[in-house]
């Protein structure tokens, strides 16, 4: 039971969304799928007068345009996992919405929206919008603005997301490139400890690592991934300048290892 | 139920539970698990952890398994649920409770909500699992009792008696 007074907003388009944040700046919280941010107002750790559901938005959908695919901000990890469209043209998000935990209880309600907009360190989400180069397509009071998913993570819990905002879809390019994916977690129910997401996109490689630092970090594999362990580790460990702790893994761990996580994302590019 | 007075911000949802059409007031505040327990009387759907991590909140929403914990019940308004006891759609067990009880896959019982949907869900997609794939599909669900070796035997044991 949430033991403050509430009241659940529903509106129906972007606009009223944004009026209502608006007018009730301060004291209200947008609801995406809710795993995070309801058991967050349960424990009391939140509070807020007002909160505006998106579910009456119709962002659930995910549809192909022209050199894009747009994934609504309510689309579940479920719904990446059901979708033709993803399995074919954006297999990163597939291979990411199957590894997270909870099962498919948490995967029906959890979206991969809220989890960027959360921006929590620890997430999959992030790395995977930042390697596949999404743009990240908000509303607000002075009408929609794109950002791309680079400048999106700004610091551990904070996005480019301002107020009066909320975000409506997700922009990911269809490239014709080779992904290869790992996570490492401590056991099946954990969150990441550190992600890799490798790209080869015509002659470059580039991995994005996640959970390792505040935000995503990129780096340019290109000239090092065939001269061997060292160079790649080395790369790694000098890039994570602000690795990330929390009651999962201490930052000096996650940075010690971050290297070894990107290799095994190298070899399963290498494997298809 | 703890109200906060009058000024309680509050409203009437319509919602069809276990096949039958209702409506019913909740607060805006209220999780949807609090209101199939407190107002609906539906306790077979348990609380563990209010946090998304045990599983013994599970319900069907509109085709779909979801955790109740983490739902407002304002959001589920004009919502389909099948709870733990309209899992079978009558009085007596279906294949796979059955199979849970045949194998012993439960002690207390309190995770069953958490397991049994999980196994069903689980069985519609993937008629044939392997013991990987049911150890993944009940992953979201916390067991006290029974060290999940009897409820994979049971998952596994409802597939080949479905496939045989
Ligand atoms: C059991 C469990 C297991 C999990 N496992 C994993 C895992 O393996 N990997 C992982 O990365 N994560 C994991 N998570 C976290 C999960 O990713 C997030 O819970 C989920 O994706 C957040 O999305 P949501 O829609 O539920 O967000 P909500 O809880 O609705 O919102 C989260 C935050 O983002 C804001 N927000 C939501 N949507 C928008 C929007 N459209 N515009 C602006 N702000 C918005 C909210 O105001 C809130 O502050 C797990 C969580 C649970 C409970
Ligand atoms: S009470 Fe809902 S998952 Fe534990
Ligand atoms: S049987 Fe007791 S918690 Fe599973």
């Amino acid at each position: 039971m949430i033991r403050t007074s509430l009241r659940y907003h529903r509106p129906a388009t972007p606009e009223e969304s944004t009026a209502i944040l608006v007018e009730y700046a301060g004291d209200v919280v947008v609801l995406g799928g809710g795993t995070m941010i309801l058991p967050m107002m349960h424990r009391a750790e939140v509070e807020a007068g007002h909160i505006v559901d998106l579910r009456g938005l119709g962002l659930a959908t995910v549809t192909e345009e022209g050199r894009y695919v747009r994934i609504g901000a309510m689309v579940t990890y479920g719904d990446l996992l059901d979708s033709d469209v993803v399995a074919r043209e954006a297999p990163l998000l597939r291979r990411m919405a199957g590894a997270i935990t909870g099962g498919n209880q948490l995967r029906n309600l959890a979206t991969a929206g809220g989890a960027a907009c959360y921006g929590n360190p620890s997430s999959d989400v992030p790395a995977v919008l930042v390697a596949l180069g999404a743009t990240m397509c908000l509303h607000g009071p002075a009408g929609e603005r794109r950002v791309p998913a680079a400048e999106f993570f700004v610091d551990a819990f904070r996005t480019a997301v301002g107020g009066g905002e909320f975000l409506m879809w997700m922009e990911v390019p269809r490239l014709v490139v080779e992904v290869g994916y790992h996570k490492l977690k401590l056991c099946e129910g954990s969150g990441p400890i550190v992600t890799a997401a490798v790209v080869r996109d015509g002659g470059r490689t580039i991995a994005t690592v996640g959970a390792a630092s505040v935000t995503p970090l990129r780096f340019d594999l290109t000239s090092c991934v065939d001269s061997g362990v060292d160079t790649v580790d080395e790369l790694i460990r000098d890039g994570v300048v602000n690795p990330w702790t929390d009651v999962l893994a201490d930052g000096r761990y996650r940075r010690d290892v971050a290297g070894a996580v990107v290799r095994r994302a190298v070899a399963d590019l290498r494997e298809g | 139920m703890d109200p906060i007075g009058s000024a309680a911000p509050a409203r009437t949802i319509a919602l069809r539970v276990n096949g039958v059409e209702l409506t019913t007031p909740i607060e805006d505040r209220e999780l949807l698990v609090d209101v199939v327990r407190k107002r609906l009387r539906q306790t077979g759907t348990h609380v563990g952890c209010y946090n998304g991590d045990c599983g013994v909140c599970t319900i069907s929403l509109n085709g779909k398994i979801i955790k109740s914990c983490l739902i407002l019940a304002a959001s589920a308004d004009g919502g389909d649920i099948t709870t733990i006891e309209g899992f079978s759609g009558g009085e007596e067990l279906d294949d796979i409770q059955q199979a849970f009880w045949d194998e012993d896959g439960f002690q207390c019982g309190f995770c069953l909500p958490g397991m049994l949907f999980a196994a069903r869900d689980l069985l519609e997609r993937n008629p044939e699992p392997s013991e990987a794939d049911i150890r993944q599909a009940i992953s979201g669900n916390i067991c006290r009792c029974t060290g999940y070796v009897n409820i994979v035997r049971s998952v596994h044991t409802a597939a080949q008696r479905r496939t045989s």
